[in-house]
């Protein structure tokens, strides 16, 4: 790994590898969702289609890795978007910790959305 | 910027010029609206929770219709090209491959559109199929 890349990263060390990590996760997940989701199940999406594959273990694994890894992702993504328009120090911090709330009860509402399939 | 630093830099951050810069900015507005998307995604999900069966079952008839197909696969279009320049840039973060990322940037575009000639095929046979 080249040590240069991590150090002048504006967003920090550590939410830099988790961008890439949570983006080979997105890779996988998003291979195996859209094959099997929109190509496999092509026009036999459903309430009880979805309950289906959520009777599988594996395809609840799959959707909380996207769920997270997804959530990750797109929120940090955005955050290195808006930090090249100028925030710094105070509105850095405001900024990074709204995301981060934001991220939290984003996770809570999909899984929620996902309550009745897993409860079945 | 001098020689050493301009081949080992962040490739298209910044370096406003070429093919990087087209990687650069095609991943950058691809990613928005992705994360834009997964939001959205999330709540239509959610509407199984929300309305029970018939309410979602009722809210995907509509998001099966070929206008929604046809944005579905603008929708795909963004994701292969963000997975496969994620890969570039992953590749680049190894330290492979930097000196060549114009021609890998080629090649996330020649993959992207033969995998989207096969989605557009899959998606445009199955509105045909279904009386549009």
């Amino acid at each position: 790994m080249r040590q240069g890349v991590i150090e002048e990263s504006a967003g920090g060390m550590w939410l830099w590898l988790l961008q890439r990590v949570t983006a080979v996760v997105l890779i996988l997940g998003l291979g195996v969702h859209i094959v099997v989701t929109h190509v496999l199940n092509l026009g036999e999406l459903s309430y009880e289609n979805v309950a289906g594959r959520l009777a599988m273990p594996f395809f609840v694994v799959v959707d909380f890795a996207l769920l997270g890894a997804g959530i990750f992702h797109a929120l940090n993504g955005l955050r290195m978007v808006l930090l090249d328009y100028g925030f710094s120090g105070r509105s850095k911090t405001m900024l990074s910790w709204g995301l981060f709330a934001f991220g939290v009860a984003a996770f809570g509402y999909g899984t929620w959305a996902l309550w009745p399939w897993l409860t079945a | 910027m001098s020689q050493k630093h301009r081949e080992t830099a962040n490739v298209g951050a910044g370096l406003w010029k070429g093919a990087g810069m087209w990687a650069w900015l095609f991943h950058r507005v691809s990613g928005v609206a992705l994360a834009l998307y997964l939001f959205a995604h999330i709540w239509v999900i959610s509407r199984g929770a929300a309305t029970g069966a018939e309410g979602f079952n009722t809210m995907f008839e509509t998001l099966e219709s070929p206008l929604f197909i046809v944005l579905d696969l603008f929708l795909l279009a963004a994701v292969v090209y963000h997975a496969l320049n994620g890969i570039r840039v992953l590749l680049f973060d190894l330290g492979v491959a930097i000196r060549r990322q114009k021609t890998l940037f080629w090649a996330v575009i020649a993959a992207s559109v033969v995998i989207m000639a096969v989605f557009a095929y899959i998606s445009l046979s199955f509105i045909a199929s279904h009386g549009a």
